[in-house]
């Protein structure tokens, strides 16, 4: 496929290659994560949320998570602090909207605070998320410039 | 503490929301040391496409998807919202206006960034600015009157984010002012008092010892003092208007904001606490003018008082986080106050906006202390308008389905306060059903009621009230300073318990099922549901 380019807001910046993992509707934060919250779960990251018909039962584990945002219980910045303690965080969130603040808090917290950090670009556009497709490969660059295909 | 002491301590002058229906075993699962996850994530390769997950998932954790905003329509299909749920739309930004953006900081801030009072307080800095210019903040403002922590679940997948509050603690860091925070999520005393519901309470929230060690340190008062209504003036962290705080809880943002006057955007857990800390926020969104202009007119043109819960959850689905400047609703203000003895009106509708949306302020015309002083200048000059009249009220109560699994059995059930009584409601729900019990010759209600108020509100109550208060707690009327929302997500609640309930907030969260006043008290005396109802 042609490679297409689109300009984000790096959040958290950082490069890095890896496969697209989409999500068309919001990605429920809390909602995705149970077996990893509830169940032990620590080699993989299942995605619980059975309304999520792209996602579910997939592995979000290191993934480049594509959605518009995140959305869910208030409490989902615990999740996103919770995830990178287990190991099973996605590599990055590339988000077509603008970021939100359920993972925006976590994320920013555990960045600074734990010194982990989940790559994040938001503002991508629309046209970003109907462009990429789950498996496409993805270079973000530190600059906010995701490259799809 | 005495009553209405809170404030006055005070050195200076904001759905879901919470999520509870855990039990989480998370201290059983291998916690890999920093470096190994850190490692771990950084050569993680994409796991696209593929199916992974070998653990079952405990049945306790079922209901964990109903959430404050779940992003889709009741068709199932996404709604395309998008809601930062801080109270500020961003729908319009683009990136590179986005990039742009960089917060002014005063020379002291930056003394706190460059380190010079501390490590610890140096990191909450850099996180406050990189959130700050994340939403577009200007500047940091300074906090006044005292902030509401929504922080109460003391479950381990949170066991990260109470570790740091732990380090600030052990840092000597403290709120600026005592604070407030939500209710427990659970009541061993009254209401959960057996030994199953134990048993899953002190192995799911166990990290709460924790959590309230970290809430002592940092500056809360005793458990008393929990609730969600921290505005209530029996407990009275009720800052001027005009003030700006810190506020997590979407039902206290909602107020606060609202009747209140006070400004502070829809703080996330962790978020409300940090700035707490620092005694500073980030200002852009409801902190703002511009930000608290509002996108919606809603005409309610109902024939009678309307269902101030269906009504609130009406705007909620249709506003979404923007702001609605509502009209129609004076005449149920005398001479257009908010007092003691009506602010549970505004607490009904305003919670359902917050938890069928993520609205964090709201304008009746004439009432609240934004609309009294600017009135229809508050409506941006391309607002759109909502009319909510019998028919369109009546729709919104039709969306409440029946999703009890047994849809015909009777309940077991009352759920009265969320958010929590004020010592009006307290008053009146006593009278209703003490009343109506009389009426009917008998002692008892037939199933259990449940009255969610903060401690101080049931003192005031037993010493201003006591033969009622009496009469109630043998017509089975047990008052509890608890979460009723987090009950109703316990393990199995829904097969054991068919609740009914006056709040449409809970509702939304729940299973619960949503009714009028007059016809919740029927229900309670005869532990029947009215035909028709």
């Amino acid at each position: 496929m042609a490679k297409k380019t689109f300009k984000g807001r790096p959040v958290l910046s950082g490069k890095l290659e890896g496969k697209a993992l989409v999500s068309k509707q919001p990605f429920n934060l809390t909602g995705s994560y149970l077996k990893n919250m509830f169940a032990g779960e620590t080699a993989t990251a299942p995605c619980t949320d059975s309304t999520n018909k792209e996602l579910h039962e997939k592995d979000l584990k290191g993934a480049i998570i594509c959605t518009p945002q995140t959305v869910g219980s208030t409490m989902g910045a615990g999740t996103v602090m919770m995830c990178s303690e287990l190991g099973v965080q996605p590599q990055a969130w590339l988000f077509s909207s603008h970021i939100d603040s359920i993972s925006s808090g976590g994320l920013i917290m555990d960045d600074v605070w734990n010194g982990k950090r989940v790559v994040t670009i938001d503002l991508l556009g629309d046209e970003f998320l109907e462009a990429v497709k789950t498996g496409d490969p993805i270079a973000i660059h530190e600059d906010g410039t995701v490259e799809v295909g | 503490m005495k009553r209405r002491e809170f404030c006055k301590g005070v050195a200076l002058v904001p759905a879901s929301g919470a999520l509870l229906s855990s039990f989480p075993r998370l201290a059983d699962a291998a916690t890999p040391d920093a470096a190994t996850a850190g490692k771990a994530a950084a050569t993680g390769s994409s796991q696209a496409g593929k199916v992974a997950g070998s653990k079952t998932l405990p049945g306790y954790a079922e209901n964990f998807l109903t959430s404050d905003m779940d992003g889709l329509g009741p068709d199932g299909k996404p709604t395309g919202i998008k809601a930062t749920f801080t109270g500020a739309s961003q729908a319009n930004a683009t990136a590179e206006k986005a990039m742009a953006h960089k917060m002014k900081l005063t020379r002291e801030e930056q003394a706190i960034l460059d380190g010079k009072e501390g490590e610890e307080k140096a990191k909450l800095m850099k996180i406050l600015v990189q959130f700050g210019n994340t939403f577009g903040a200007d500047e940091l403002v300074d906090l006044g009157g005292a902030p509401h922590s929504n922080m109460f679940i003391g479950a381990p997948y949170m066991a990260s984010m109470i570790r740091m509050l732990d380090e600030c603690a052990k840092a000597g860091l403290k709120s600026y002012a005592p604070y407030t925070v939500n209710p427990r999520p659970y009541d061993v005393y009254k209401v959960q008092n057996n030994a199953k519901d134990m048993e899953m309470i002190y192995e799911g929230y166990s990290s709460q010892w924790d959590l309230d060690y970290v809430h002592a340190r940092l500056g809360a008062p005793d458990l008393n003092y929990r609730t969600c209504a921290c505005y209530l003036e029996e407990v009275g962290n009720a800052p001027e208007p005009g003030t700006y705080v810190a506020w997590a809880e979407s039902s206290a943002v909602n107020y606060g904001n609202s009747a209140l006057g006070i400004r502070t955007n829809r703080n996330g857990a962790g978020m409300d606490l940090l700035q707490a800390m620092l005694g500073k926020a980030p200002k852009f969104g409801l902190m703002t003018d511009e930000g608290r202009k509002a996108k919606w007119l809603i005409e309610v043109k109902t024939s009678k008082e309307p269902d101030w819960g269906a009504i609130g959850t009406a705007i909620g689905r249709k506003c979404v986080e923007d702001i609605p400047y509502i009209t129609g609703l004076e005449k149920y203000f005398e001479g257009g106050k908010v007092t003691a003895d009506n602010l549970h009106l505004l607490k009904a509708m305003g919670s359902a906006t917050a938890s069928s949306g993520a609205v964090g302020l709201y304008h009746v015309e004439g009432v609240t202390p934004d609309a009294r002083e600017k009135g229809r200048d508050l409506l941006v000059n391309d607002y759109q308008t909502y009319v909510i009249d019998d028919k369109e009220q009546a729709r919104i109560i039709s969306t409440f389905e029946n999703l009890w699994p047994d849809k015909d059995a009777d309940p077991t059930a009352a759920f009265i306060g969320c958010p929590h009584n004020s010592y009006h409601e307290v008053i009146k729900w006593g009278k209703l059903v003490t009343e109506a019990l009389d009426k009917a010759g008998k002692e008892e209600a037939a199933i259990p009621v449940y009255m969610f108020m903060p401690n101080p509100v049931r003192d005031r109550a037993i010493e201003e009230h006591g033969e009622l208060i009496s009469r109630m707690k043998q017509a089975g009327m047990h008052a509890t300073n608890m979460c009723g929302v987090s009950y109703a997500g316990m393990k199995g609640f829904s097969e054991r318990v068919r609740g009914v309930t006056n709040s449409a907030k809970t509702r939304n969260y729940s299973t619960l099922r949503y009714f009028p006043d007059e016809i919740l008290v029927q229900t309670i005396v005869t532990g029947k549901i009215p035909r028709g109802a």
